[in-house]
């Protein structure tokens, strides 16, 4: 017997009640209240209305658009090595014939349970200008003078793209192996006994079958390159070389809590993250959704 | 019977005199100060000398010093006043002095204003030490130790490769450049250690031209000649090669004592550092600054550095620390002694140059009277006005320093700097 919607509704309501208050109370309310921050002007806690003030501050900043600059730089590059790196892993260690499948998987995700700041630490001090790394690559000969890897900026950068693809390298290939596991291996085995090569049946079979999961995790690698902080922020505190290495987080850091405090204008920059993050979601939304089409 | 009646009025009486005796040990517990400061071998152990001897007369006062790298503890200090709570603020941080204006234009409130309390004479401190913790009229630090800047160099592998006291005596930077070769051609050992994101030779050599980021009413004064000159230079001192670079505290501060690094260019407060290896000792020595050249006015004296310990308003045991502070930093002559040999605690507190300990010679540095010299070139040091915005200002010439050491323009790099501060001044 159907109770009247109304009723339903209520106790419907009564259920969700509690979840969203605290959503509202935590999430909503914060994102409001930071919306109307950015349109203040002031340093430390005198704050004044001032409108547009800070979007045009934006477009004079010069070590604003230096860290937007890094920050993009950073996602072109390393987003694509990463993933097509983690898609790589995720075909070879799913082929059954592998020898010591289980020890390559936890050995290529063992980096995704590091502390952050743990490993930052400990890239710092491998990659200093006397450090293992060096020492490594000048006794193979593959270099005759030490890298600077924390004093250049082009070097620094590449440091950063090393750090975090080590680290989340596995975290995006666990994914990846979940969804090729959800395909039939029938088919694999139909491809092969009509000829086709081993690169055709990736491309054909493989790559469509994982659309949505390569839109996942390219997605959510952007929306953590875009906020990319703790890395930076350890091995390169100040900004790196020349602020080669100055993400957008980082710059956010240093407004409020190293520089005399410009909260507002802080959060003016952190709005700039979020529209970066809603433009790209959606363009990678937008192109799954054409590839998916036949 | 008679004699349990006995028992039981001694035994109750005996409980009587227990029980008082125990509420009279409960109020009068002991106190804790909780203290935040940045450098164990040199503020925090004054700071535990200091202690030990408000401990004679307060034995129920005892100090909890918590050591912080300096660039956490001030973001620490900054992000809790920005947030509005003070729990787990201590009762006394330290606060440098390029930064002292900022925190209390921005958080006048949270700190108390020791000048009220009358309890410390400001007539016996360095004037300036006193003028950059006033605000409107209200000063609120107890002056600690001044950054007066030496060459601090290992006498052993100087004279290794042929140079006496008397060839680092007023030397300019490019001698030092010419020596620095001179040295790691003979010994193998380089002359300096450089942090490439850390200008704190580059302030060294703005400050003895006279010249800072800022005129002395705020406005940015990157434009100036001492300024060209101290970058002009700096840029010099990073193509020379003289120097290995290091990232971080732990990694500059081991150069030098592990006996890699020749020398150090930076303030009289390395002392404690230095002196935390014993088995160096008389193999060290101090000579002047190094001066600018073509700067008229240039002298071989600078600062870097200096710091003064502060109350919070927010303090759990206030009163206490005013009085710490008061009895021995406000009044204690021979604790600054004792801190001078220590540590190098260059204090700013007057009537303590009047003692012992300030004109000794000092058998670490080769038996010279190390301190008399750091107390002539004090006076030397010339003043600036630092601002609000020395963090910015680090920040924008902290970008240029790469460019700068590949050989970039020094004109350019000051155009950008002077249009980053102006920028982050708004």
């Amino acid at each position: 017997m159907a109770q009247a919607p109304g009723k339903t509704t209520l106790t419907g309501w009564l259920f969700k009640g509690p979840a969203l208050t605290l959503l509202a109370f935590f999430m909503v309310y914060p994102i409001l209240s930071s919306l109307w921050m950015s349109l203040q002007v002031g340093k430390g806690m005198n704050f004044s209305f001032g409108g547009f003030a800070n979007m045009w501050r934006l477009t004079q900043d010069a070590v604003f658009q230096q860290a937007l600059l890094n920050t993009l730089t950073l996602l072109v590059v390393q987003v694509p090595i990463m993933i097509s790196l983690a898609l790589l892993m995720a075909v070879a260690l799913n082929d059954p014939s592998l020898k010591g499948r289980a020890l390559f998987r936890t050995a290529i995700f063992l980096p995704c349970v590091t502390s952050l700041v743990a490993y930052s630490v400990l890239f710092k001090s491998m990659f200093a200008f006397d450090g293992v790394v060096n020492r490594f690559l000048e006794a193979l000969h593959i270099v005759d003078q030490p890298i600077p890897w924390l004093s250049d900026a082009f070097w620094a950068k590449t440091l950063i793209i090393l750090a975090i693809t080590w680290r989340w390298t596995g975290y995006n290939m666990i994914f990846f192996l979940a969804a090729l596991q959800n395909i039939e291996p029938s088919i694999y085995e139909a491809a092969r006994i009509d000829g086709i090569p081993r690169w055709a049946q990736f491309q054909k079979i493989t790559l469509p079958a994982l659309i949505p999961v390569v839109l996942f995790t390219t997605v959510t690698s952007t929306i953590g390159t875009l906020q990319l902080f703790d890395e930076v922020n350890t091995i390169t505190p100040l900004g790196g070389p020349s602020n080669s290495t100055l993400t957008l987080s980082l710059y956010i850091y240093q407004l409020s809590f190293k520089f005399m405090p410009s909260f507002g204008y802080a959060a003016t920059v952190s709005y700039v993250i979020v529209l970066l993050v809603m433009i790209l979601s959606f363009i990678q939304f937008v192109v799954a959704r054409e590839r998916r089409r036949p | 019977m008679k004699l349990n009646v006995l028992n039981r009025r001694s035994v109750l009486g005996a409980a009587l005199a227990g029980f008082s005796f125990l509420s009279a040990t409960v109020a009068y517990s002991a106190t804790t100060i909780t203290i935040w400061c940045w450098d164990k071998e040199f503020n925090g152990a004054t700071m535990k000398e200091a202690g030990a001897r408000y401990a004679k007369a307060h034995p129920d006062v005892t100090l909890n010093i918590v050591d912080f790298a300096k660039p956490d503890m001030e973001q620490k200090l900054q992000a809790q006043l920005a947030s509005g709570t003070t729990d787990g603020l201590p009762d006394i941080v330290l606060i440098e002095d390029y930064g002292a204006q900022k925190y209390l234009q921005s958080f006048t409130k949270d700190f108390e204003p020791l000048s009220d309390t009358k309890a410390i004479d400001y007539k016996n401190f360095a004037p300036y030490k006193v003028a950059l913790s006033t605000v409107a009229g209200k000063t609120y630090s107890l002056p600690f130790d001044s950054g007066d800047s030496g060459l601090f160099y290992r006498s052993d592998y100087l004279a290794q490769a042929g140079y006496k006291a008397e060839d680092l005596n007023n030397i300019t930077w490019d001698k030092l450049i010419e020596i620095g070769k001179a040295v790691e051609a003979k010994t193998g050992h380089k002359m300096l250690d450089l942090d490439l994101n850390d200008d704190g030779i580059f302030r060294i050599m703005l400050q003895s031209a006279g010249g800072w980021f800022f005129t002395p009413d705020g406005k940015s004064d990157i434009t100036s000649p001492a300024f060209k000159a101290a970058l002009t230079q700096y840029a010099k001192l990073m193509q020379s090669g003289i120097y290995k670079p290091v990232s971080g505290w732990a990694d500059y501060t081991g150069g030098f004592t592990s006996g890699e690094i020749a020398s150090t260019v930076t303030g009289v407060w390395i002392v404690g550092t230095i002196k935390s290896k014993p088995d160096q000792s008389g193999k060290w020595a101090i000579a002047p600054t190094p001066r600018l050249d073509g700067v008229k006015g240039a002298v071989n004296a600078s600062n870097l550095g200096g710091s003064s310990w502060y109350v919070l308003s927010s303090a759990k045991n206030k009163a206490p620390a005013i009085d710490f502070l008061a009895q021995i930093w406000g009044k204690d002559k021979d604790f600054y002694q004792k801190i001078l040999i220590g540590q190098g605690a260059f204090g700013t507190f007057l009537p303590a140059r009047e003692g012992d300990a300030f004109k000794a010679s000092d058998a670490f540095f080769g038996g010279e009277p190390v301190w008399l010299n750091f107390s002539n070139w004090l006076a030397q040091i010339p003043p600036v006005n630092f601002g609000t915005f020395t963090n910015e200002a680090d920040a924008a010439v902290d970008a240029q320093i790469a460019g700068l050491a590949k050989g970039g323009s020094v004109d350019d790099a000051i155009k950008a700097i002077d249009a980053q501060l102006k920028q982050q001044m708004q």
